[in-house]
């Protein structure tokens, strides 16, 4: 083959290594921008706000893009134990309170306080993030986020009130990466992750998974995630 | 907000000074007054000695000296967190790396930078609460009433709700293995499999299995466990002990060796791995790990002397005897004033220089260590002074060595592992038979003195039977039946006079350490429950 040379820069332990030093960078960008946030608190500069929002995206992509790695080099190791599903809300939303002070989205939270779940919760909470972020992005002015107890499962819900999900995130089998959209840049790699990683959580004979649709009780799109 | 700032004693130990201003701020924006900063590990201990803190936020990555798992050992070693106080570990990652280094010092939480105000907040509040509601259980631990602690967990259990009711049966059972009930431990864990698969619930019925003795059983719950969860290094260590004590020390080697790879960072493990790997004459693995524990050592305060003169050893076996001989400069190097580092370095020298041959440069370095030992004797580690014993047996001081081996198998001869170590070195090197008959010597003197106790006891003389027991517990304070017999003529002293807060005192700190001494459960909770009883009795 004409191509061996090519192929033996071994691109799957490249990227990781590339992974790691954007992933570092970042981590300094993203300290530096608390620092500077602190620094001119009592103004409000929109900007850091949404500095901040790109910052958490990217790192969010990255951490998943790792995860994923060692899922399928069969390297990650899950770490399964009892959680508050309010308290892993409550994180997620204290992660977006700066960009939430903005005062234009409103972040609503909903969940009983005595819920609670069995995952891991590093990458369930990294799943939901992304999600939310992405809900923020579409959303006119709501996000709603909620966790409930449906038969055997516990269920996290994204719902907002965005015109909803394009035809090919919906329904559709989010077991495989869906085609990059690329005039509207979805990637549906948040979608992806969050299947897989549910996957990983089995209970007796009940294993996890996501669904998304349109019926929002704001109109827009909604995200499902099934924990057994 | 749950918490209120003001009255909170705060430490921040972060190298950055803008970040220790960021993180000042906030904590002043919710009200906090009290806060001291440290920009590395030193200070921060050095704070900690002056003020009892009841926030400790401390960054894992300092830039120079100790990280902030060392900082935390050290404090919990020194004592100078008070038991309701918050340590919670700001780290740059969520590397399962670093989080896992952690072997028996785990902060009470984790916070990722960077973070939000509210993230930081939302972090003290939960550990604030979670504390404040296990404050009970904590306090009992931490005056050694695991008994009472039990109680208050069950108390708890029966008050609560859903929430915290695994984390409460977590403790539990983790509590009854402390005394040594290993059964309601693995009812408890069998329970909560029952109902879910979690993994600590799994490895504690590989604990149970092991304290029971069923080192096979044990060996494969934790095979299995670590086959399902790669990197959950408790089990690895728990391995490692099941098969140490099957005395299959290659397989524990391998295993602590895998385990080590995945925490390289956790000097408890790299002093192991090289003693392990020492035993069983791995020497390369040996070398490897005594460097690793000497470079971690030297912020840490599990530093010892003992790493130097181990990788010097090693380097005499595999005949590089210059090699040693920079061990032992560094080793006087590093400890000053400390008797046990200079009996080391006395003997080692002694050793180098037997084997260069240069008698009398060993003969000199011999008296010095000679000397040593008999100014600093039993304020020396049990194991170093074994090591003496058969020093001096090898240079012709019988009678020294003969008075450290009673000593020694006087005051451990209900410590099976160490007596084990005691009569391996006697057979090799002084003869076969010699610590049996040791042994043999000392059991009957025991049962001489406990005899002679339990006959004045039953005479009705519980004064003198206390004094023959108190006399030998100053002599032999880890003996476990003149322990156990002491317990029972205080509590019937008692008993049959009237209530003395004082004795009852006694005899619940005797309780506390028999549970450190680790005898079982069925000989000690009879007599926790008489003391129960007595003192209930005593506040009607």
């Amino acid at each position: 083959m004409s191509n061996t040379s090519m192929l033996s820069i071994n691109f799957p332990s490249l990227l990781t290594s590339s992974v790691h030093d954007i992933k570092n960078s970042l981590r300094v960008l993203r300290t530096l921008h608390a620092q500077l946030e602190s620094i001119y608190q009592d103004k409000k500069h929109i900007e850091f706000k949404q500095l901040e929002f790109e910052a958490n995206r990217m790192n969010n992509s990255l951490m998943q893009l790792l995860t994923l790695y060692k899922i399928d080099f069969a390297q990650y190791s899950l770490t399964i134990d009892e959680h508050s599903a309010s308290e892993l809300l409550e994180d997620i939303v204290n992660q977006h309170s700066t960009l939430l002070s903005l005062g234009d989205i409103q972040l609503i939270m909903e969940c009983d306080s005595d819920l609670l779940c069995y995952c891991d919760s590093t990458l369930i909470s990294n799943a939901l993030c992304t999600l939310v972020n992405n809900a923020q992005r579409y959303c006119l002015s709501k996000v709603l986020l909620s966790a409930t107890q449906e038969d055997d499962y516990v269920v996290f819900c994204i719902e907002d009130d965005s015109s909803g999900y394009p035809e090919n995130l919906l329904t559709s089998d989010c077991k495989k990466l869906p085609e990059l959209d690329m005039t509207t840049g979805n990637t549906g790699l948040g979608l992806f992750f969050a299947e897989t990683v549910a996957q990983l959580h089995v209970q007796a004979d009940k294993q996890g998974f996501i669904m998304t649709d349109n019926n929002s009780r704001f109109g827009g799109s909604r995200f499902k995630l099934y924990l057994p | 907000m749950a918490i209120n700032l003001t009255s909170k004693k705060i430490l921040v130990v972060e190298d950055q000074a803008i970040m220790r201003e960021t993180i000042k701020h906030i904590l002043g924006a919710f009200g906090a007054r009290f806060i001291v900063e440290a920009e590395n590990g030193i200070n921060a201990i050095t704070a900690m000695r002056i003020d009892k803190f009841d926030i400790v936020l401390c960054d894992y990555n300092l830039l120079r000296g100790k990280n902030g798992q060392q900082v935390l050992e050290e404090a919990r070693f020194l004592k100078l967190l008070p038991v309701s106080a918050i340590f919670i570990m700001v780290t740059c990652e969520q590397s399962q790396e670093m989080v896992l280094t952690a072997l028996d010092n785990k902060p009470d939480d984790y916070l990722i930078k960077p973070f939000n105000r509210q993230q930081l907040l939302s972090r003290i509040e939960r550990c604030h609460a979670r504390k404040k509601y296990l404050a009970s259980i904590e306090n009992e631990i931490d005056n050694g009433n695991i008994y009472q602690a039990i109680y208050n967990c069950e108390k708890l259990l029966q008050l609560d709700g859903k929430k915290m009711r695994l984390q409460l049966l977590k403790m539990q059972a983790e509590l009854t293995l402390k005394v040594g009930d290993f059964k309601t431990a693995e009812e408890i864990y069998q329970d909560i499999l029952h109902e879910r698969e979690l993994p600590w619930a799994r490895m504690g019925l590989g604990i149970v299995a092991f304290f029971l003795g069923y080192y096979d059983q044990a060996i494969k719950i934790f095979q299995d466990l670590i086959e399902q969860y790669p990197v959950m290094l408790e089990a690895y260590d728990w391995l490692v002990k099941a098969q140490e004590s099957l005395g299959n020390d290659e397989h524990a080697l391998s295993s602590l060796n895998s385990a080590v790879l995945l925490s390289p960072q956790s000097i408890l493990r790299q002093k192991k791995l090289a003693a392990l790997a020492d035993k069983t004459d791995n020497l390369s693995l040996a070398k490897k790990a005594y460097t690793a524990t000497i470079k971690l050592g030297k912020n840490s305060i599990h530093r010892s002397s003992g790493d130097y003169s181990g990788l010097a050893n090693v380097y005499l076996k595999s005949n590089a005897a210059s090699e040693a001989l920079k061990v032992l400069y560094e080793l006087n190097q590093q400890f000053h004033n400390d008797p046990e580092a200079k009996i080391r370095a006395a003997l080692l020298e002694t050793e180098i220089h037997q084997t260069k041959g240069n008698k009398a440069l060993a003969q000199q370095a011999y008296n010095k260590a000679f000397k040593l030992s008999e100014q600093f004797n039993r304020q020396i580690s049990r194991e170093l002074r074994l090591e003496m014993a058969k020093v001096f047996h090898l240079n012709g001081n019988g009678e020294i060595c003969d008075e450290i081996l009673n000593d020694l198998v006087k005051t451990n001869i209900d410590d099976k592992a160490f007596i084990k170590n005691l009569v391996t070195m006697c057979d090799a090197v002084i003869g076969e038979n010699y610590a049996e008959t040791l042994i043999q010597h000392i059991k009957k003197e025991l049962v001489d003195i406990n005899n002679k106790g339990v006959g004045l006891f039953q005479e009705g003389n519980i004064k003198e039977a206390l004094a023959v027991f108190e006399k030998a517990i100053i002599k032999m304070p880890d003996n476990h039946t003149i322990l156990l017999n002491m317990i029972k003529i205080i509590i019937h002293d008692i008993k049959t006079s009237k209530p003395d807060p004082e004795k009852i005192m006694s005899a619940q700190s005797y309780i506390n350490r028999a549970i450190q001494l680790g005898i079982p459960h069925n000989q000690i909770s009879g007599l926790q429950t008489e003391l129960d009883t007595i003192q209930y009795k005593s506040h009607q």
